[in-house]
């Protein structure tokens, strides 16, 4: 730890700052610097970094500012966004459920948010825009699972798989939507079913970057009284903080997030558990490594649509299907580690 | 004899509840073939069904009716009666050999499993018609052999709801691997799609044919390990008492179950949630002997894939929805409902 | 080689002074984006719709780069042979702007569905041209040809195109019989899915005289039904059957229909009416070059129908 310590002229204040998680977070800032200007630069034809610099500021010529301001800073923009609001999201659940495998993407949220969003897009009558819809499927999904889950709590694995019970229900309904659609609108419709940024909307985009910085002022609020809530109930009322407020505040900044990355990106639901997860071993465990998680999401995103554009161009692929062979495995390894314990 | 047998569930008499059942399986087959998405009605399948059985030969208009029923019912009905009754039947094995009561082919990740061998197999070249059986068995099996192997970790097989979690992200992992095989090869990509949701429309009765020998199998290996498997779910050392073997018993069931699983996934794709609400509605009725349950999962599969289907064709006319997603509409709440439970049923 | 794109009104005078200079006066074309204007004769073309390709083609350009046909990864086999070096920036689903930027355009041709968020971003890149109106409108692809046409400086070519698919759907049609109904379908494993009567190759049937006949199962605005149920295969028992898959070839569509129950009892099966066709040309192309090729099709049924 360290402890910063000022005098102003009406007297001394100072704040605690944790050694390991300031060095956690500079270096996955750095990496997701790192990420970002790879991502700026690689594309259809690669652009050196200065020149991608310069192309950024304005400078160069008028092809070469195109390409990075319209197109390559856009798709990097969608996906640092998409990728901390998952993450982000997936933290908040994860602490206010006190358990380590409730991300949104698992217990369903994701799954309710892109089953509105594709009746939107194959247009079965409802005439809200994508974000909208998505935001109305994760609340749905969101209220039936808890709903559900009501008898058996949130700590253990049956909650997990009463969400997964409610996601899969939600899954069949997508497909069901994209089997009867115009086989032309299911394939639009079809990166929402993976997760892809390929097919970003601006306005989502827009209304993500908005709805973020507004969610990690929200979460920094809330970190002290989540850090309390990890333990138990009656810690945290010791503490005197009003939990059930505190929960509910969390639950409903997780459900934004989640739905507004949706979105932009599609299910990609995997990063709300590993970002947190890479947070977690980098920094202390006294925590809730809200800003770890977030910067972690954003690197797995940005690498994994890098990977996807890149490794077998011209054939593009998903981003989502990216983070699940490589995030699928880690699960598992969670799963079957012997002797575990799933509460955060 | 005492009470009215509907009313009151007599959880000790399997053979009237086979019997009951039994009967209701075969009225939800008339009606099969009776009811269908296009314009030969409930009455004129009814005389063409006649025609067909007794051989009559009638007008031109029952002669349509019997070929509707004839050559396109009743193969999907009697494809809906074996998937179902084998995917009841691999539910029922797969719980008790795993002492699960959530292990269900579909969440496990063994129907994706065999969607991925055959996706392979088809991006690969080869031709679906042919090989399409075998691949998926193969693919089946890999599946199966994942979870056996993840259900003996220690604490993943005294969890049963751990295990349902891990065969849920191989089974999404699985999925990623078929989607990004559809991504490389557009041209399979319409053949395949249409596929892994899971129908009964359009198969041939040559394609049932080509079932018959793993559905043969896999009924002779349930008939001689149901009596061990009963030992079994009493504990490894009482069955080793009563002369069986674990080891032994556990690799026969898992070879019937990836038969089981890969003949159902190879003609109607890949169904969900049947292994899963068959086995639960036969332990409800007839209690957790599994030599009772695994009999009564057979028409109690049967019985709902077909209901599937029907109102598969019932709900959009003149069009047909995909089977497989009507199961998970149907099964998803029963998975729900079964976590709910304060004490999962014992097996 | 000089193209300039701007607003309506502005540099006017510029414009004129350039157009003396150059071949091919300035143009102005009014797209579904508002009005462009197009000066001189475009060298690089990039098409981002099959039907633009096929126009682009058809009117003596070969474009620099085109999207792949449905289902494949390269353009339709109808147009093999034609158009053999072009680069692929991307397929029916979407197109990689990064992959147009490359081949520096002078112009682009895209389809009249293109979204505005695509526009504003390729318009940066060179001036697109989007045609007005629906790819189902009654004479739409006459329609695209002729605004193509336009930015390609090559409008006599057009009005020659398309008076020579007038002539010749007119001879064709003489060969059919009266009411003749024509049923065109694209063949799924579990059934057909029934192809709409205002579609680009029903538009074509109907031009060279044939009645075709959706079965009444496609709904309103859409390009084909679902796949209809195989107990409803009698819906598409009309004069004329034209079966199509993108997956693989006619006949291949033809044995695989054959296979399944039912086919074989349609009276068009019966008499032999049954014309397999290329799915990626009858299905998903457009354009003068595709109008051409199904009516070759269309012919060559008649005469093997009017053969013993």
């Amino acid at each position: 730890m360290w402890r910063i310590a000022a005098r102003g002229h009406d007297g001394r204040w100072s704040i605690l700052v944790d050694k390991r998680a300031t060095a956690a977070n500079l270096l996955l800032t750095g990496l997701l610097l790192a990420a970002s200007l790879a991502s700026l630069c690689l594309g259809s034809a690669s652009i050196g970094a200065t020149a991608a610099l310069r192309g950024l500021f304005g400078h160069g010529d008028a092809m070469t500012v195109f390409v990075i301001r319209e197109l390559r800073l856009t798709r990097l923009a969608a996906g640092l966004l998409s990728g901390a609001a998952f993450a982000l999201a997936g933290c908040l659940m994860q602490t206010l459920a006190r358990n380590r495998l409730a991300t949104p993407g698992i217990i369903g949220i994701d799954n309710g948010a892109t089953a509105f969003a594709v009746a939107s897009v194959v247009g079965t009558g409802f005439g809200l825009a994508p974000p909208a819809m998505a935001l109305a499927g994760a609340a749905t999904a969101t209220a039936i699972t808890f709903g559900l889950a009501g008898g058996v709590g949130t700590r253990g694995y049956r909650f997990i798989v009463a969400g997964i019970g409610v996601g899969a229900a939600f899954g069949a309904g997508t497909q069901l939507m994209l089997a009867r659609a115009p086989i032309d609108n299911a394939n639009t419709a079809y990166p929402w079913t993976v997760g892809s940024l390929n097919a970003a909307d601006p306005l989502a985009v827009e209304l993500l970057a908005v709805g973020l910085p507004a969610a990690l002022v929200g979460a920094g609020l809330l970190a002290r009284a989540l850090a309390a809530v990890r333990f138990s109930d009656a810690v945290a009322r010791g503490l005197g903080i009003r939990v059930g407020r505190c929960r509910l505040h969390a639950l409903a900044l997780a459900v934004l997030l989640s739905a507004l990355a949706v979105a932009v990106a599609g299910p990609v639901g995997l990063i709300a558990l590993m970002g947190p997860e890479i947070a977690r071993h980098l920094s202390s465990r006294r925590g809730v490594p809200l800003f770890g998680a977030a910067l972690a999401g954003a690197l797995i995103m940005v690498v994994a649509d890098l990977v996807g554009r890149r490794v077998l161009a011209p054939i593009e692929i998903p981003a989502g299907l990216i983070t699940s062979v490589v995030g699928a495995p880690f699960l598992l390894w969670i799963l079957l580690r012997p002797g575990h314990r799933i509460g955060a | 004899m005492t009470g009215l047998p509907l009313v009151s569930v007599p959880r000790n008499r399997p053979r009237l509840w086979l019997a009951l059942l039994s009967a209701g399986l075969a009225a939800a087959c008339v009606a099969s073939l009776l009811f269908g998405a296009g314009s030969t009605g409930p009455g004129a399948s009814l005389r063409g069904l006649l025609a067909w059985i007794a051989g009559l030969d009638a007008g031109p208009d029952d002669a349509r009716a019997r070929f509707v029923v004839e050559s396109l019912r009743a193969p999907r009905t009697l494809i809906g009666v074996l998937v179902g009754a084998a995917l009841g039947a691999a539910g029922a094995l797969l719980q008790a050999v795993t002492r699960n009561p959530l292990a269900e082919p579909g969440l496990l990740g063994v129907s994706a499993g065999s969607a991925l061998a055959v996706a392979i197999a088809i991006a690969l070249g080869a031709s679906a018609a042919t090989l399409r059986v075998p691949v998926a068995q193969l693919g089946a099996l890999a599946g199966c052999v994942a979870v056996l192997a993840a259900s003996r970790v220690r604490g993943v097989g005294d969890d049963p709801i751990r295990l349902v979690l891990a065969g849920a992200v191989l089974s999404g992992l699985l999925g990623s691997l078929t989607s990004m095989i559809l991504l490389f090869d557009e041209r399979t990509a319409d053949e395949i799609r249409f596929w892994v949701v899971g129908s009964l429309a359009g198969r041939r009765p040559a394609d049932i044919m080509a079932l018959l020998p793993g559905l043969g199998v896999a009924l002779a290996i349930v008939v001689v390990i149901a009596r061990p498997l009963a030992a079994l779910a009493l504990g490894e050392r009482v069955a080793t008492g009563l002369g069986h073997r674990p080891r032994t018993v556990r690799l026969l069931v898992i070879v019937a179950v990836a038969l089981l699983v890969g003949s159902a996934t190879a003609i109607a794709g890949p169904i969900a949630f049947v292994g899963l609400v068959a086995p639960f509605a036969a332990r409800l009725l007839a209690g957790p002997d599994i030599r009772r349950t695994l009999w009564l999962s057979l028409p109690i599969g049967a019985l709902l894939t077909v209901g599937a289907d029907i109102a598969s064709r019932l709900l959009v006319r003149p069009s047909e929805l995909p089977l497989g997603v009507l199961t998970a509409l149907v099964g998803a709440p029963v998975l729900v409902a079964v976590v709910r439970l304060r004490r999962l049923p014992g097996l | 080689m000089l193209i300039t794109i701007r607003k309506t009104g502005l540099c006017l005078a510029l414009t004129a002074l350039l157009a003396v200079s150059l071949p091919g006066a300035a143009r102005t074309l009014d797209t579904r984006y508002g009005t462009i204007e197009i000066d001189g004769t475009p060298e690089r073309v990039v098409t981002l719709h099959e039907g633009a390709l096929d126009a682009a083609v058809a009117l003596g350009t070969t474009p620099v780069a085109a999207v792949a046909t449905r289902g494949g990864d390269g353009v339709a086999r109808y147009m093999d042979g034609r158009v053999d070096d072009i680069a692929i920036v991307g397929t029916a689903r979407e197109t990689h702007i990064e992959a147009v930027v490359a081949q520096r355009p002078d112009v682009i041709l895209a389809a009249a569905t293109l979204p505005e968020s695509q526009y504003r971003l390729l318009s940066n890149i060179a001036p697109t041209v989007v045609p007005k109106g629906s790819n189902f409108a009654p004479d739409a692809w006459q329609a695209h040809t002729r605004l193509y046409a336009r930015a390609l400086n090559a409008t006599d070519r057009a009005e020659a195109l398309i008076n020579n698919f007038d002539t010749r759907t007119a001879a064709i049609a003489t060969q059919v019989p009266e009411a003749a109904e024509a049923t065109l379908a694209r063949w799924m494993p579990q059934g057909p899915l029934v192809m709409a009567d205002i579609i680009f190759a029903s538009r074509v049937l109907a031009a060279a005289g044939f009645t075709v006949n959706d079965a009444g199962v496609v709904a309103e605005g859409r390009p084909h039904s679902d796949p209809l149920s195989l107990e409803n295969l009698d819906r598409i028992d009309s004069d004329w059957l034209f079966l199509a898959t993108l997956n693989a070839d006619g006949e291949n569509a033809l044995a695989q229909a054959r296979s399944s129950p039912g086919f074989e009892r349609l009276d068009v099966v019966q008499r032999d009416r049954v014309v397999a066709v290329d799915g990626q040309l009858w299905t998903s192309a457009s354009g003068p070059i595709a109008a051409n090729a199904i009516l070759d099709d269309i012919a060559a049924a008649l005469d093997l129908d009017r053969q013993p």
